[in-house]
């Protein structure tokens, strides 16, 4: 008998949660495309923007392929892939399917072994499912009093430089909480039950730290040049540029640095 | 002035039906299995693995619809919340078009380019998943194995992208970016296990304190 976690009744499961997200998507698309033609945005801006987001999207995207990979002994690749879609961050989903497997199991299975029983996955299903959901409750009765509210205080100061500066150090904030990580933050590892640890190498170290600064030096060079020459392509595609040049240039750094060096964290990563 | 109320107002009531369709699907995903295997979960068997993870996450979810919801518009918010991953796919994606197309956030511009940026980051992701789940799936392990070639541009796609992303907003508003960088930074050095879902809001909060006083100080 098939897997009862990947088999076609999950499949069709999967497949009718990524064609009414992709229909969601499209709908919100087609109807931002309709009022910036209303308010006269150009045709290059919104193609650019499309184009851009593309490029920036698709090696993020590859790494959570890489994180389902990481939750299918336990679950199969359907439930992962469902949660990963909608919603779903990997450091929510691996501690809510944690949680839920050790709490169905009494503590007796981990992630790390494939559930056999279909109501200790019905219960995993059902934790993921409602640790996530919660924004689905909040964003309809909450975020148009937010957003008014917050659009009315700006009104109400009514210097527009005050609000212009205070955008973007919102948005500077956000940007140093990773960069204040790629520069500190620890690393993990997994501990098996034989007490073998593997280290994840996601810690903040010299690849981290040398990747950072690659990226910011290619994007000053890149930006400067376009703006001096006035090339509008290299405009636009600076920053996805800048972020793959960057990657590549870990990869050789990996390549061409001992492995002792390469792999050098500034703190010892957390174990779990 | 009128028609921009009308259109953020239709986008409100258009992501609030889509938010709770999307959750009536996501209900019906556990729901059907059950149905279909006739197994039912007690309350106490999925409150006992919820609870640890709503402790944690449900306060989080509350933080980041109020943090974010200046940053990614009304379109943007209702469409990243439901596909997920915004702090490394959505936002970045959302921030790098509004720099490019030289628009700001709390416009009807800004609010048309972070949706169609949210929106196409969305589609695109959702398919390079189903199509890598579906078709590549024996090959993505050998991708991202710690022995591949390609292994560390994986581990360091965080750095490279908000490298790029920063470099942007650093260079024209050096004097603003200063304090949260250096006051994160000593917060991850102090708390280094510290969630970028925590340290974001932190982060924001600095901004905007250390922005308002250097405006009203005249430093800026």
């Amino acid at each position: 008998m098939m897997d009862f976690r990947e088999n076609s009744f999950m499949l069709a499961l999967g497949l009718t949660v990524v064609a009414f997200i992709l229909a969601q998507s499209a709908a919100f698309l087609i109807r931002a495309v309709k009022r910036g033609n209303q308010i006269g945005l150009s045709k290059s801006v919104m193609k650019n923007t499309v184009i851009q987001s593309v490029l920036f999207t698709v090696t993020p995207a590859l790494a959570i392929v890489a994180t389902i990979i990481a939750l299918t002994p336990a679950l199969g690749i359907i439930l992962p892939w469902i949660r990963l879609s909608v919603i779903g961050n990997i450091t929510q989903e691996t501690a809510a399917a944690s949680a839920a497997v050790e709490a169905a199991s009494n503590g007796a299975a981990s992630l790390s072994v494939p559930i056999t029983d279909e109501k200790t996955f019905a219960t995993v299903m059902w934790v993921m499912t409602l640790a996530s959901s919660l924004p689905l409750v909040i964003l309809p009765l909450c975020l148009k009093r937010i957003q008014h509210g917050m659009n009315k205080a700006i009104g109400k100061s009514g210097d527009s430089k005050l609000t212009d500066t205070l955008a973007v150090a919102a948005f500077i904030g956000l940007i140093a909480a990773f960069i204040a990580r790629a520069l500190a933050g620890k690393g993990t590892g997994i501990q098996a039950a034989d007490g073998t640890v593997t280290y994840n190498y996601d810690g903040a170290g010299l690849m981290s730290v040398a990747t950072l600064v690659i990226s910011v030096v290619i994007m000053l060079i890149l930006s400067k040049t376009a703006e001096k020459r006035n090339i509008k392509w290299l405009q636009n595609f600076a920053m996805p540029i800048s972020m793959f040049a960057a990657m590549g240039f870990a990869v050789l750094l990996s390549q061409i640095l001992p492995e002792a060096i390469a792999h050098f964290e500034f703190r010892a990563p957390i174990i779990s | 002035m009128k028609t921009e109320k009308n259109y953020i107002d239709r986008t409100h009531t258009f992501g609030s039906v889509w938010s709770l369709a999307v959750l009536l699907v996501l209900i019906a995903v556990p729901l059907s299995f059950c149905i279909n295997y006739n197994v039912w979960p007690t309350l106490k068997e999925i409150g006992s693995g919820l609870l640890p993870v709503a402790v944690l996450f449900y306060p989080t979810a509350i933080i980041e619809v109020i943090a974010y919801s200046p940053l990614l518009g009304a379109g943007g918010m209702y469409l990243s919340f439901t596909t997920g991953n915004i702090s490394n796919l959505k936002l970045p994606c959302a921030l790098a078009a509004m720099d490019t197309a030289k628009v700001k956030s709390n416009s009807e511009e800004g609010e048309v380019i972070t949706t169609i940026a949210v929106a196409t980051s969305a589609i695109v992701t959702t398919i390079i998943i189903a199509v890598f789940v579906l078709a590549f799936r024996p090959f993505i392990p050998r991708l991202t194995d710690p022995s591949s070639i390609l292994s560390p541009a994986f581990k360091q796609v965080m750095p490279a992208l908000f490298g790029a992303l920063g470099a942007s907003y650093f260079s024209k508003h050096w004097k603003i970016s200063v304090a949260p960088i250096l006051i994160l930074t000593v917060i991850v050095i102090i708390s280094g296990g510290i969630g970028t879902g925590v340290l974001i809001p932190i982060g924001v909060v600095i901004s905007l304190a250390g922005a308002f006083a250097m405006y009203k100080l005249k430093l800026i």
